[in-house]
C-alpha cells in the first residue's frame, strides 16, 4: 500500500463517480474517524483567532494534546500534522497579529511543531518560533522535532558565528536538546550537535554508567573522520569520561594514541588496584613503548618492579612459547618443509649439487622466520657434533660473505625475546675472526633485544664499543643492532654513541645511512631537534655523488621517522628540507610528509601524493616511489581509507611511469600487512609475473606481507608456482623464497599488523621498522640483492603474537573457552549489539587473524581489558555461580 | 662487601659478593668458579657497560641487592671450517655446466633458428663431438675444400664452445662460414636475412661434415657420419607393364615421413614414403614406364633420423605451403617392420628398439635423467616428457620437424 492515502483506490471508481470525484477525493478518502479529526483541527484553528483569549487558550491546548498524542509513528507524517498544513500560513500570520501573551507562546510553540514539515529549507522556524514560545520539556513533541531543532540549532550557529552574534539562548536550547538525547539512547546526535557547536564539554554532565560506553565509542571512531585538532579534542573528552567512570583501560587506549605520556601516568595515579595496574602494563608492552613507572604510579618497591617486569616485556617469549606448546608447532621446520618442493610436478629446480650462495641466503632467512621465537630450529640451533666443529657453525658458513652477517644474525632470531638463552648462544660468534660473522653477532644482540628491555642494557652494553671500530660491515652490525634494540627509547646514551657518526667525514656513506635510520627508530615520533638537525647536516654534507647512491635514501628516510606520525610539527623540518640539493630535495619533501602523516588517514594528504605520482617525469627522478609507499602509510589508519587507496594505487599501476609501478606492490603490501584481501593477493599475484622485473620482485615479496605469518595456503600455492616458474632466474626465486618464509613467520603465530586494540592502536616502532624495510626495498637489485639483505630484519620490529593469552591473578596461563568471530562495528548501535559473527569457541591462549574480535564465554571470569588481545587479566567473577 | 646476583644464561646466582677493595678480574674470578667461564671470555653488564678488568667498583656505583648479567661460554669455541663450500655464483663457466645439467643456448642472430636447432641436435650427438675433436686443424685432405675444412672446424668449435659456457653463445663464427659455404643461407629479403629449412641446413652439414671426417683417414673410423646417420636401404624397383624387376641398395642420411590424408602415424608415412613411383626408360618397352620402387631398411646407424614432410610446393600459389596434419610420434619408435628380411633375420633377437632423442625443428635435447631441454635460441627451457609428445602437429603450435631417435642398445 501507498503511504498517501489520497492515492488510494482511484483504479476501480464507477464511472458515474468521476464527475463527483474530483471535489470529494479528499472527504471520500478519509475514514469516518479521520473527517472527524480533520473538522475539529479545523475548528481548533478558527477558535485560536477568536478574540476570546478564554477559547483561544482551550483551542491551543486541545490542539497540542492532539499534536503530542499522535507523534508517535515516525514512519508517516502524523495526521493532525498532515491536516493542519493547509492553516500554517493562517496560524502564522495571526501570531504576528496577537499581543505577547503566554497564549502567543503556545502558539509559537504549535507553529514550532508545525515548522517540523512546512518550513521552507534554510527558514529554521522551527527554531525562531522554539525560541519565542514557552520553552517547555523539549521531549515531549517526539524524538522527530528534537532532532530537526538539533540541525537547525547547527546552521543558526554556523551563522551566528558569522555574524558573531551572541549564542546564549542557542546554547540553552542544546543543553536540553542534549540531555534528551542522552536519556534516549541518542548518543551519536548529542555528540554530533555538540560538535557543531562546538561545545563537548557539555557532554561530561550529561553522560552517566548507561551511556558513557556508547558515547566514548562514538566518539573515538568519529575522530578517525575530524580534521586535526578537533581529533585530539574529542579524543580529549573521550579520555576524562573514561576516567570519570574508572573504565581505565580504555582511558590508556586513548592516552596512548595521543601519545600523552602524562595521561598515561594519570591513569596508573587514578587506580590504586595493582592487578588493574598489572593490566595497563600489559597494554603498554603491547604498544611497545618505553616507560619508566616511579613511585607515584606505583608505590611499594617490589610492586614497582612487578609492573616494570611487564612493561619491560621480558615474559613475552615464556607466553608466545605457551602459545606455540599449546597449539603444538614446536617441532622446528627446515626450509624444505616451507618450499615443498614436493608437490611441484615436472620441472623442479634441478638437484642442486653445489650450494648456491643466494639461495643458502634466502633458506636463511626463511629458517629465521619460521622458527622465530622458538628457541630451536634445524639450521643453525642443531646441536654440535664433534667432528665438524659444530653444525650451527656449518650452515654459517655455508653463507658466503655478507651472508654470514645474515646468517649470525638469525640465530638471535630463532632466541627472539628470549634474551639470555639468545646471548648464550650469539657469544660463540664473537670468538670469531671472521668480520662479517662478528657484524651479525652485533645485529643479532639487537634483534634478540628487540621489544624487551632490562635494567643491565645488554645491548648498549655489548654493541656501544664496536660502534666506532674500523671495519665498516662491524661499524653497520652495531648500530642497526642499536637501534633494533632501543627502537623508540629516545635514549640519550643512545644518541650520543650515534650522533657523532653522521658528522664524521671519515665515515662511509653505508654506515651514515644505517646511523640515520638508528636514531630515527630510536627517536621515532619524538620530533627530537637536535637528531634532526645532526641528520639534516648529514644530508647538507653528501656530495653530489652521493646522494644519488641507493643507501641515500635512509637519510630521509631516518628524519622523518623522527615526526611518525606527528603531523604539522613536521613543518619547521620540511622547511629546511627545501633548501636541500635538488636531486634528494623532493625525494626527502615526499618521505617527510608521509612519515608525519602516517596512520592518520588524513585524505588531503593521500590526493596531494597522488597529485605527485601523476606527474610524468622526464629526468631521472626517485621521489614518486616514496609518494606511493606514503599513499599506503597515510591510508592505512582505517578500513574505507585502504578500500580507496587500494582503488587508487590499481590506476597508478594503469597509468604510472615505471618507478610508480615498481612501489605499487609494496604499497599494497603495507595496507594489507598480515591481512591478506583476495583482490589484493589476486593484483599481486599478476604483478609478480610482470615484465619489469623489478616490479615481480615487489609483487612477490608483497605477497610475503601480506600473508606474513597467516599460513594462507592460497598465497602459499601461488608462491610455490612461483618458485617453479622462476627456478632458473636466482634473484626472483630469492624473493620468492623469503615470501614463502614470511608467510609462515613464526609458523603462523606471528603478525606484522603495526595496529592492534582493534585497530585503534598503531605501534610507531613497528611502523617504522616496516616502512625503513619497503624504502629499502624501492631499490631490490642495489640494497636487498646487493650487500645490504639484513635490512630484511628490520621487520623484526612489527614482529608481535597474534594471541590471546589469558592469565589469572598471579598472571599464570589460564585456560579458559571463549568466542572468536569476525568484529561488527557497533558505533553509533543503540542496545548491547552482538559484537562478533560466525564465531567459533575456543580455549585460551587462541590465535586471532585480522578483523576477528574475541569474548569470554564464560562468565565465571571478568577480564580487566575490555579488549581481549595478547595478555589479559581474567579476576574471578563474585557472582557466579556454577549452572546444573 | 655488597652482594649481588648474577644471571648467566638460564641461571641465576644469587648473594655473590663483590669485595670493593679488590680489581674486578677477582670478581671475574669468582664467577669463573661458579660458571666455568673463563674470565677472558665473560662479558658482565653493569647498566649499559662492560665491566672492564681494572675498573674502579666504587665509580661503577654497583649497589647492594643488584642483578648483574654476564655472557660467555664455558665450551669450547667454534672454528671456521679450514674450508668454505665452494659456490655455484664463483664456478668457472666449464663447471657450471655439470652443475646446470645441460648446456648453453645459442643466440639467434637472425631468422637463424633452423641452423640453431640444427647445431643444437647435433650438438647432443657425443659421438660426432668426439669426432670432431680429433679433426685437426691443419689435417686437411686434399679431397676437401677449403670452405669445408673451415665449418668442420667452426663445428667444432663452436660445440667446445657450447660445452664450456652457461651463457648464452652468439654462433658468428659458425654462421660465417656456412655462409660462405652455402650462398643460399645468406639470402636476404627486405635486408634481413631470411628465413632457412631446417632440413636443408641439416643435411647440407651433415654432409660437409661427413666428407671432412670421412678423408681425415682415421682407420678405425672409416666413416664416421655414415655410421652414426647413414641408413642402408635396398630397394626392389619392379614395372608392371613389364614384369622387368631389379634391386638397387642406397644410403641416405635420412628417413622421410610423407604426410597425406590418410596418414595418422609416423609409422604409416615412413611406410608411406618407403614406396614411390617412378618414371623411367624401360629397356624391354623401349619407352618410358612406371615403375614402382619399394624401399626397406637394410642397415640401421645410431642415430635414426626422420624428417616429417611438412612443406610442399604449392603450384597455384608459387609458395612453399606447410602442412599442418597432427602426425603422433611416439617417444620409442620400433621400425622392425619397415627392414629388409635380411636386417630382420640378424635383428630376430635384439629386437632393436630406437628411442627417440631429438625433435630437432625446437631443438629437443633429452638428458639422461628423462627430462627434456627445449632450447629456444638462447634460452634453455625444461620440458617434460608429455609435451614432447605435444609437438605432433594439428594446430598452430610448434611441431615436430625432424626426429632424431637414437638406438637403444640391449645387451645379448
Amino acid at each position: 500500500m501507498a503511504p498517501d492515502p489520497n492515492a488510494s483506490g482511484s483504479g476501480s471508481v464507477p464511472s458515474k463517480e468521476t464527475k463527483r470525484k474530483k471535489d470529494d477525493k479528499k472527504e471520500e478518502d478519509l475514514s469516518d474517524e479521520d473527517l472527524a479529526l480533520k473538522q475539529q483541527l479545523e475548528l481548533y484553528v478558527e477558535r485560536v483567532q477568536d478574540p476570546d483569549p478564554g477559547l483561544q487558550k482551550v483551542a491551543l491546548e486541545s490542539m497540542r494534546q492532539e499534536i503530542r498524542t499522535s507523534t508517535s509513528s515516525m514512519t508517516s507524517v502524523p495526521k493532525p500534522l498532515k491536516f493542519l498544513r493547509p492553516h500554517y500560513g493562517t496560524l502564522k500570520a495571526y501570531y504576528e497579529t496577537m499581543q505577547d501573551s503566554d497564549l502567543k507562546k503556545y502558539l509559537a510553540d504549535i507553529l514550532s511543531v508545525l515548522a517540523l514539515t512546512m518550513s521552507a529549507e534554510g527558514e529554521r522556524d522551527s527554531l525562531k518560533y522554539r525560541l519565542l514560545g514557552s520553552e517547555g520539556e523539549i521531549g515531549s513533541w517526539g524524538h522527530e522535532y528534537v532532532r530537526n531543532l538539533a540541525g537547525e540549532i547547527a546552521q543558526e550557529y554556523a551563522k551566528r558565528q558569522i555574524e558573531e552574534a551572541p549564542i546564549d539562548d542557542l546554547m540553552e536550547l542544546v543543553q536540553q536538546i542534549v540531555a534528551f538525547h542522552m536519556k534516549h539512547n541518542a548518543e551519536p546526535e548529542a555528540v554530533d550537535l555538540l560538535m557543531e557547536v562546538e561545545d563537548l564539554d557539555l557532554l561530561i554532565e550529561h553522560v552517566d554508567n548507561t551511556n558513557f560506553k556508547r558515547t566514548c565509542l562514538y566518539l573515538t571512531s568519529s575522530a578517525r573522520y575530524l580534521p586535526g585538532p578537533d581529533d585530539m579534542l574529542v579524543l580529549d573528552i573521550a579520555y576524562t569520561i573514561y576516567v570519570k567512570f574508572e573504565e581505565y583501560p580504555n582511558a590508556l587506549q586513548i592516552a596512548l594514541y595521543l601519545d600523552n605520556m602524562q595521561y598515561v601516568k594519570q591513569v596508573f595515579t587514578s587506580c590504586d588496584d595493582l592487578l588493574r595496574k598489572k593490566q595497563f602494563c600489559y597494554i603498554l608492552a603491547r604498544h611497545g613503548i618505553t616507560f619508566e613507572l616511579d613511585d607515584e604510579m606505583a608505590a611499594d618497591d617490589d610492586d614497582r618492579e612487578a609492573l616494570q617486569d611487564i612493561i619491560n616485556n621480558t615474559k613475552l617469549s615464556e607466553g608466545y612459547l605457551t602459545l606455540a606448546r599449546d597449539i603444538e608447532v614446536m617441532e622446528p621446520k627446515s626450509p624444505e618443509d616451507i618450499y615443498k618442493a614436493h608437490l611441484l610436478e615436472g620441472r623442479a629446480s634441478a638437484g642442486a649439487s653445489v650450494d648456491s650462495a643466494r639461495q643458502n641466503l634466502a633458506a636463511t632467512f626463511v629458517n629465521a622466520f619460521v622458527n622465530a621465537g622458538f628457541g630451536q630450529d634445524k639450521l643453525m640451533t642443531v646441536p654440535s657434533d664433534s667432528s665438524s666443529g659444530g653444525s650451527s657453525a656449518n650452515w654459517l658458513f655455508k653463507n658466503k660473505e655478507h651472508g654470514k652477517t645474515s646468517a649470525a644474525a638469525s640465530l638471535s632470531m630463532i632466541f627472539l625475546w628470549d634474551v639470555d638463552a639468545g646471548l648464550a648462544q650469539i657469544d660463540k660468534y664473537f670468538h670469531l675472526s671472521d668480520n662479517h660473522v662478528i657484524s651479525g653477532a652485533l645485529l643479532g644482540v639487537g634483534i634478540v633485544n628487540c621489544g624487551i628491555k632490562n635494567d643491565c642494557e645488554p645491548a648498549l652494553a655489548l654493541l656501544g664499543d664496536y660502534v666506532d671500530k674500523e671495519d665498516p660491515s662491524i661499524r653497520i652490525g652495531a648500530i642497526m643492532g642499536l637501534g633494533i634494540a632501543y627502537a623508540g627509547s629516545q635514549n640519550e646514551q643512545i644518541r650520543s654513541k650515534l650522533a657523532p657518526i653522521l658528522n664524521d667525514a671519515k665515515a662511509p656513506l653505508d654506515v651514515i645511512a644505517f646511523t640515520a635510520i638508528s636514531l630515527g627508530l630510536v627517536y621515532v615520533g619524538s620530533c627530537n631537534e637536535e637528531v634532526a638537525q645532526a641528520i639534516i647536516f648529514a644530508l647538507m654534507d653528501r656530495s653530489e655523488s652521493e646522494l644519488g647512491e641507493p643507501l641515500t635514501r635512509l637519510l630521509p628516510l631516518g628524519l622523518g621517522l623522527l615526526y611518525l606520525g606527528k603531523q604539522e610539527r613536521v613543518e619547521a623540518t620540511a622547511e629546511v628540507s627545501k633548501t636541500f640539493n635538488e636531486k634528494i630535495r623532493k625525494y626527502c619533501d615526499m618521505t617527510l610528509l608521509s612519515c608525519a602523516y602516517a596512520g592518520t588517514g588524513n585524505v588531503l594528504k593521500v590526493q596531494n601524493l597522488l597529485g605527485h605520482c601523476s606527474q610524468h617525469l622526464d629526468k631521472a627522478e626517485t621521489h614518486q616511489g616514496p609518494a606511493v609507499l606514503g599513499i599506503a602509510m597515510v591510508a592505512m589508519a582505517e578500513e574505507l581509507g585502504i578500500e580507496m587507496a587500494i582503488r587508487s594505487l590499481e590506476h597508478l599501476l594503469q597509468y604510472g611511469e615505471q618507478n610508480i609501478r615498481r612501489a605499487v606492490p609494496l604499497a599494497l603490501g603495507l595496507l594489507c600487512i598480515s591481512n591478506p584481501k583476495v583482490n589484493v593477493m589476486d593484483t599481486l599475484s599478476r604483478l609478480s609475473h610482470d615484465t619489469d622485473s623489478e616490479v615481480a620482485m615487489a609483487a612477490v615479496i608483497s605477497l610475503g606481507l601480506i600473508g606474513a605469518g597467516t599460513n594462507n595456503a592460497r598465497i602459499a600455492g601461488m608462491l610455490r608456482n612461483l618458485s617453479s616458474y622462476y627456478y632458473k632466474d636466482a634473484s626472483l626465486l630469492f624473493f620468492v623464497r623469503v615470501a614463502q618464509g614470511l608467510v609462515h613467520l613464526g609458523k603462523g603465530l606471528l603478525t606484522l599488523n603495526p595496529y592492534h586494540s582493534e585497530r585503534f592502536l598503531l605501534c610507531p616502532t613497528a611502523l617504522a621498522g616496516i616502512i625503513t624495510m619497503l624504502h629499502a626495498c624501492l631499490d631490490m637489485k642495489a640494497i636487498i640483492l646487493g650487500k645490504y639483505h639484513y635490512v630484511l630484519y628490520y621487520i623484526v620490529l612489527a614482529m608481535q603474537p597474534r594471541m590471546l593469552m589469558t592469565v589469572d591473578e598471579n598472571l599464570k596461563t589460564l585456560s579458559v573457552p571463549v568466542r572468536v568471530g569476525q568484529a561488527i562495528d557497533v558505533v553509533g548501535q543503540a542496545g548491547r549489539p552482538k559484537t562478533i559473527t560466525g564465531f567459533q569457541t575456543h580455549s585460551t591462549p587462541v590465535l586471532l587473524a585480522a578483523g576477528d574480535r574475541a569474548e569470554l564465554a564464560t562468565e565465571k571470569y571478568i577480564p580487566l581489558s575490555p579488549i581481549l588481545e595478547s595478555f589479559v587479566i581474567l579476576k574471578e567473577n563474585p557472582n557466579y555461580r556454577e549452572e546444573h | 662487601m655488597i652482594t649481588v646476583s648474577v644471571k648467566w644464561q638460564k641461571e641465576l646466582f644469587k648473594d655473590v659478593e663483590i669485595d670493593t677493595t679488590q680489581s674486578p678480574y677477582v670478581f671475574k674470578c669468582q664467577l669463573y668458579d661458579l660458571t666455568g667461564v673463563p674470565p677472558v671470555r665473560q662479558k658482565i653488564m653493569v647498566k649499559g657497560g662492560l665491566l672492564k678488568d681494572d675498573a674502579d667498583w666504587s665509580a661503577l656505583g654497583v649497589k647492594e641487592g643488584q642483578k648483574l648479567m654476564m655472557m660467555g661460554t664455558a665450551d669450547e669455541i667454534i672454528k671456521a671450517p679450514e674450508k668454505g663450500p665452494v659456490f655455484v655464483e664463483d664456478l668457472p663457466e666449464e663447471e657450471l655446466v655439470v652443475a646446470m645439467g645441460h648446456s648453453a643456448g645459442l643466440f639467434n642472430l637472425g631468422n637463424t633458428c633452423y641452423m640453431n636447432s640444427t647445431v643444437q641436435c647435433l650438438h647432443s650427438v657425443p659421438e660426432l663431438k668426439s669426432a670432431l675433436v680429433k679433426y685437426s686443424h691443419s689435417g686437411r685432405s686434399n679431397d676437401v675444400d677449403q670452405s669445408s675444412h673451415m665449418l668442420t672446424i667452426a663445428t667444432r668449435d663452436l660445440f667446445n664452445e657450447l660445452d664450456k659456457s652457461v651463457k648464452p653463445v652468439a654462433p658468428m663464427q659458425f654462421w660465417m662460414v656456412l655462409r660462405k659455404k652455402y650462398p643460399q643461407f645468406g639470402q636476404l629479403h627486405n635486408g634481413v636475412f631470411m628465413q632457412q629449412d631446417a632440413e636443408e641446413c641439416w643435411t647440407q652439414l651433415l654432409y660437409t661434415l661427413s666428407q671432412s671426417l670421412k678423408s681425415t683417414g682415421s682407420s678405425e673410423i672409416p666413416d664416421a657420419l655414415k655410421a652414426l646417420f647413414g641408413i642402408e636401404l635396398v630397394s626392389r624397383v619392379h614395372c608392371q607393364e613389364s614384369g622387368e624387376e631389379s634391386s638397387e641398395t642406397e644410403s641416405v642420411y635420412s628417413l622421410k615421413c610423407h604426410i597425406s590424408q590418410e596418414v595418422n602415424h609416423l609409422h604409416e608415412g615412413l611406410k608411406h614414403a618407403l614406396k614411390s613411383e617412378l618414371e623411367k626408360a624401360s629397356p624391354s618397352l623401349g619407352r618410358s614406364a612406371i615403375y614402382l620402387k619399394e624401399s626397406r631398411i637394410n642397415g640401421l646407424p645410431r642415430y635414426l633420423t626422420i624428417q616429417f614432410v611438412r612443406f610442399f610446393w604449392k603450384r597455384e600459389s608459387n609458395q612453399k605451403a606447410k602442412i599442418l596434419r597432427k602426425v603422433d610420434y611416439p617417444l620409442e619408435l620400433d621400425v622392425y617392420d619397415l627392414c629388409s628380411d635380411d636386417l630382420c633375420k640378424r635383428l630376430e633377437t635384439p629386437r632393436q628398439v630406437l628411442r627417440d632423442e631429438e625433435g630437432i625443428k625446437l631443438g629437443l635435447k633429452a638428458r639422461k635423467d628423462g627430462k627434456w631441454i627445449e632450447y629456444d635460441d638462447d634460452n634453455p627451457i625444461a620440458q617434460r616428457e608429455e609435451d614432447i609428445t605435444k609437438l605432433s602437429g594439428g594446430g598452430d603450435w610448434h611441431m615436430a620437424y625432424i626426429c632424431m631417435y637414437k638406438a637403444r642398445v640391449i645387451p645379448m
